[in-house]
């Protein structure tokens, strides 16, 4: 069975806890018995604890400055997300959404995906964002809806959900120490169980021959399988470049399927968006009998 | 390689978690959330931390497939929000609210509608437009401030 | 003989029939009343081509078409087989159908479904020349049954009235019961024929007999018997053949004298090679005949409608045909064989006569066939009468008819037999052949009696026509229930009863009846006595091992079945065609006698008892089971998860897919829980 700690345990379940009941007490839930916004400040002051503990099971790559922007960044995201699904007003959650892409961004830089950082940023906080402040401010032209002041069952969300977190939690905190003890020689293997055993790809390595230009090429390797990928790339190499090199020769069917992806919502967006005549009822006019004579 | 580009385990793992949690948090919005919108931008949170993930993987790997996901992720959220925001426009237009409660009439026949027990939150004063500064026009008498802004707007 | 160009196309013959049969059931819509052109030109050139035949015959002239089956040790091809007994068939049932369906043209004009009709009788010719000319068992059994099918889509050719869908069911099941005996006998038969060849060359060679152990063969010729009674409607499964009389009556008399009911004949000859070796089943055979015969007739003297008289003395002729076929013992082996099939050669013109005269009648009488209800027909219906009496005549064994001929063989045969094994060196079974040659003699006359009383009393007496109330109870009813007036049966519309019956049939009915009274007077005087038909017959598969002594002929049987036939005729003629008191007389008498065979003996009643209710019970106590329990545990079993959904599950069915959602979450967070503690 997987190892854990006692100390790792208790601090996990501590974590849950505290997040879960923090997250409860920030949701909108309607009149009770505490006032919202004393709610609110207790229920944050309990996450942000709740938070401060999750972050000691951390450990960020790198050194120096790239481990403290981790620290940062993974603190403000998950602030960040907490406040989106609890703010009352939906323009603060697409704000508050921003910053969860923004922080994520940063977490994609330190992970080394600097094209994915800036595509994200683009992408969200560029297009995505600014759409649904578009539609909120077009639907919602005055005050704090009445739904936007009540959440759903918040006790039985907040219990399923914490339940999943600290089931994923655990899980990664348990299958660490396991592959704590199995580093070596610098190549970690994910070998928390005789159950999950991944096998060691034997792949003949592909991208030891010369890369070739040309279209026959792309083919060759947007055809292969899945499984004949090579398994570690070259990180050395120019970044973007590499990702490019290998979205659109290995991938290249998953970029066209998302391409015509993209096309075939264009078109679904336009069809559902575009406003439509209302519906007449069908007036049926008596047809004349058929004997009835013409004129 | 150099020391700081070592990625380990641990290293993945703390990626792990932040995805994890932001999963589970989106998660929560979208079951909690009775605005439509609020829902999307939950769903929209929840693909972010499977994109971390992957983009995790794809570091402790060191290939790509994990970004090449992440970009089909990306692909994918941008067309569900170009689909979920023509949908939320033709529903509001519908009940002009976006309550997702009003959308439930696919149930059982005798089961019973799902009613929200809880009363909102008392709505807090709302700052209109009114608080924002503004130039009177010169040669006209400034209307008097307990008047609605709306009504003041002539 | 192979090479014989002839015996290489024989499936011509049951070609045409169903080249015909397809063209008026496809065209049918189209054809409308000219339906039975294609299927009176099949049959008619399919006679042409078993006269052809006749030529072509010889005891090991076969030919095959292609494999049917070909599976492991089994291997049936469809193969036909062109020797003596098949072509004599082939011949008999082509020109008996034609003439049939000539007279149906007549008969069923005006019938709503008449392309139906002719479909099916070409249908019927097409079963009954396949199973003629199949050379093996398997081939025989599978147009055996389709003689079965088609008979029950003729005799329930008016399915719309309960009598003939009652009638047709019950053919085709007692016939089924039969069917069963023949499967069986194949089984068996291919568990020892050798190398499990199924063909009649292989079975019945005399070298393979001497391999099979008597008791097998013992088994499985009573199981061809068992199939050959229901066939040939003997005892104890004769029972349907009454009732077939309930279609139409070309249908009958194709039944009755062509097409189904001598298959079990012929069957039992096509296999006498096998069935002779055993004296203990032939003694059967003669016996389960003798017992027919006698019975038949006797019912057949007290029946009132006319055309059940006919089906009965069908059942007491065929009961001849099994005494000659039960008397080949030893060296009178071939002589039975003959006398059986000329037996049925001529009884099937003279009976399909018979038949065809008894419809004519009915045309006239607008329906009506209760003798009672008629009479002194003989001036309105001069043809019929003419042919009727032929066919009466030779139904009755007087010199010179045909059926005077065969039925002096068939005696002869029987006595012989009872010499031969009734002697010191014969298999001590010479008293049931004494017994059964009475009987066949006593039947004899019980045959010309009851063929005189129908005889006179439609055609002589005081000239009585149907009143107004029997046309309309029995006119409308009595075999066109099914259709209302404006589609009444051909002749109610073209001549209206109530002011044209009594008129004579045209001539397209009575030309067949001139046809065939022609061959009732002509075929026994032609073919027997000069010993053509004999001779014929020898070119058969295993026929010229059967045992043939030279016999002479035989005086005293002549003299005896001639004496008992006129003294039935001489009888019958002042009791019934003469205005006399007697019968009734006779009736009150000997009550008891006269209520039984008036009620046939109440062998119906008895197997309604016996084995009908019985069986009903069991089905009824089935059904029980299977309605409240066996559908009771199921819909217990799908009531559960109905009332647990209904009750547990709808509510969660809410609309709100939050509410769907956190379930969901909730189900994954438990299972990934109990997956990491557990």
């Amino acid at each position: 069975m997987n190892e854990i700690t006692t100390s790792e345990f208790v601090r996990s379940l501590l974590a849950v806890l505290l997040g879960g009941g923090g997250v409860y007490l920030m949701l909108p839930k309607g009149v009770s018995g505490i006032s919202p916004r004393r709610g609110f400040g207790a229920g944050s002051a309990a996450f942000a604890l709740a938070l401060l503990i999750s972050a000691t099971f951390w450990s960020p790559p790198g050194a120096g400055l790239s481990r403290a922007f981790f620290v940062l960044f993974g603190l403000t995201s998950i602030a960040s997300g907490t406040l989106m699904i609890t703010a009352r007003d939906p323009v603060h959650s697409a704000l508050w959404f921003a910053a969860v892409v923004l922080s994520t961004a940063g977490l994609f830089l330190i992970a080394g995906a600097q094209f994915l950082a800036a595509g994200t940023v683009i992408v969200y906080a560029g297009a995505i964002i600014v759409t649904f402040l578009f539609v909120i401010m077009l639907a919602q032209m005055e005050g704090k809806a009445s739904y936007d002041r009540s959440a759903r069952a918040p006790g039985r969300s907040v219990l399923s959900c914490f339940l999943l977190m600290w089931a994923l939690a655990y899980a990664l905190i348990s299958m660490r120490s396991d592959a704590r003890a199995t580093v070596e020689g610098g190549s970690a293997r994910l070998l928390a169980d005789e159950r999950i055993l991944i096998p060691t790809p034997s792949i003949t390595r592909v991208g030891n021959s010369p890369p070739q230009s040309g279209l026959s090429e792309v083919l060759r390797r947007a055809s292969r399988p899945t499984a004949q990928l090579p398994e570690r790339s070259n990180p050395a190499g120019p970044h973007v470049a590499g990702l490019g090199a290998t979205l659109f020769a290995d991938h290249l069917i998953a970029v066209e399927l998302a391409g015509g992806l993209l096309f075939i919502a264009l078109v679904g967006a336009i069809a559902i968006a575009t406003p439509k005549p209302p519906i007449r009822p069908v007036v049926r006019v008596a047809s004349p009998p058929a004997n009835a004579p013409r004129l | 390689m150099a020391a700081s580009d070592w990625f380990g385990f641990d290293n993945l793992t703390s990626f792990l978690l932040i995805g994890a949690a932001l999963f589970a948090l989106g998660m929560l919005g979208f079951i909690a959330r009775r605005n439509l919108i609020v829902m999307f931008l939950s769903a929209e949170m929840m693909l972010q931390g499977v994109a971390l993930t992957l983009v995790g993987f794809g570091r402790y790997h060191g290939n790509w497939t994990g970004q090449v996901f992440t970009i089909v992720i990306l692909t994918v959220a941008a067309c569900e929000a170009s689909i979920a925001l023509a949908l939320t426009l033709v529903l509001f237009n519908r009940r002009l609210s976006l309550d997702v409660s009003l959308w439930s009439e696919i149930h059982e026949p005798d089961a019973a509608t799902p009613v929200d027990t809880l009363d909102p939150e008392p709505s807090e004063t709302h700052s209109g437009p009114e608080s924002y500064p503004h130039l009177i026009p010169a040669g006209a008498e400034p209307p008097h401030p307990r008047q609605p802004w709306i009504e003041r707007r002539e | 003989m192979h090479g014989s160009f002839l015996v290489r196309n024989c499936w011509l013959v049951p070609f045409f029939p169903l080249a015909g049969a397809v063209a008026a059931a496809i065209g049918g819509k189209r054809l409308g009343a000219s339906a039975h052109i294609p299927v009176v030109i099949g049959i008619g050139l399919a006679f042409l081509v078993s006269l052809g035949l006749l030529g072509a015959a010889g005891a090991d002239s076969t030919t095959v078409l292609f494999d049917w089956m070909n599976a492991g040790g089994l291997r049936v091809p469809v193969e036909f087989r062109v020797d003596g007994l098949s072509t004599m068939m082939l011949s008999m049932v082509t020109f008996v159908a034609t003439l049939v369906a000539v007279f149906a043209v007549g008969y069923m004009a005006g019938d709503p479904a008449y392309p139906r009709f002719f479909a099916c009788v070409g249908l019927f010719v097409f079963m009954m020349t396949g199973l003629v000319l199949s050379n093996n068992y398997v081939l025989t059994y599978v147009f055996w049954e389709g003689v079965g099918v088609c008979s029950y889509l003729l005799i329930g050719f008016w399915y719309a009235k309960p009598a003939a869908a009652a009638a047709a069911k019950k053919a085709f099941l007692v016939n089924r019961v039969g069917d069963f005996g023949f499967a069986i006998a194949i089984f068996w038969l291919w568990t020892v024929a050798n190398n499990h060849d199924l063909s009649y060359s292989v079975v019945l060679d005399p070298a393979n007999l001497k391999l099979i152990r008597p008791e097998a063969i013992f088994g499985i010729s009573l199981l061809l018997l068992w199939a050959a009674t229901a066939k040939s409607a003997q005892v104890p499964l004769y029972v349907w053949l009454p009732d077939a009389m309930e279609g139409p009556t070309p249908v009958s008399a194709l039944i009755h004298a062509a097409t189904m009911v001598t298959a079990g004949v012929y069957l039992i000859a096509r296999s006498m090679p096998m069935i002779s070796s055993d004296p203990r089943v032939l003694a059967i055979i003669s016996l389960v005949g003798g017992i027919t015969a006698a019975l038949a007739a006797a019912i057949a003297i007290t029946q009132t409608d006319l055309k059940r008289v006919m089906a009965y003395s069908t059942v007491s002729q065929l009961g001849y045909m099994f005494m000659a076929l039960g008397a080949g013992v030893g060296s009178v082996a071939q002589l039975a064989v003959v006398a059986a099939m000329f037996h049925l050669f001529t009884h099937a013109f003279f009976k399909a006569l018979l038949f065809l005269s008894s419809g004519s009648v009915m045309h006239a009488m607008g329906g009506v066939i209760d003798m009672r209800k008629f009479g002194g027909l003989r001036r309105k219906l001069p043809v019929t009468c003419a042919t009727f009496a032929v066919g009466g005549l030779a139904l009755a064994g007087v010199f010179p008819f045909a059926g005077f001929w065969s039925k002096d063989e068939i005696l002869a045969a029987l006595k012989l037999a009872s010499e031969v094994s009734g002697g010191a060196e014969g298999t001590g079974w010479g008293w049931v052949y004494g017994l059964v040659y009475w009987v066949a003699v006593v039947t004899a006359g019980l045959t010309a009696l009851y063929t005189g009383r129908a005889f006179f009393l439609t055609f002589f007496g005081p000239e009585r026509l149907p009143t107004a109330e029997d046309l309309a109870a029995a006119g409308h009813g009595s075999h066109d229930d099914a259709h209302t007036n404006e589609h009444g049966h051909g002749h109610d519309d073209a001549h209206g009863h109530d002011t044209h019956i009594g008129h004579e049939s045209p001539l397209i009915m009575t030309f067949p009846l001139v046809a065939l009274a022609t061959c009732a007077v002509g075929v026994g005087l032609l073919f027997g006595p000069t010993g053509i038909f004999e001779g014929h017959l020898e070119h058969t598969l295993g026929f010229e091992n059967l045992g043939h002594a030279e016999h002479g002929t035989d005086w005293n049987s002549i003299l005896i079945g001639t004496f008992a036939a006129l003294f039935g005729l001489a009888l019958s003629y002042p009791l019934f065609a003469l205005p006399s008191r007697i019968p009734s007389i006779l009736a009150t008498r000997l009550g008891m006698l006269y209520r039984a065979s008036l009620n046939k003996f109440y062998i119906d009643e008895i197997y309604a008892a016996v084995i009908v209710a019985p069986l009903s019970f069991l089905a009824q106590l089935s059904k029980f089971a299977d309605v409240y329990i066996v559908d009771g545990l199921v819909r217990l079993i799908a009531k559960l998860p109905r009332a647990l959904s209904r009750s547990a599950l709808a509510p969660y069915q809410n609309g709100l897919i939050q509410f769907y959602a956190a379930a969901g979450v909730l189900g994954l967070a438990a299972l990934l829980a109990i997956l990491l503690l557990i």
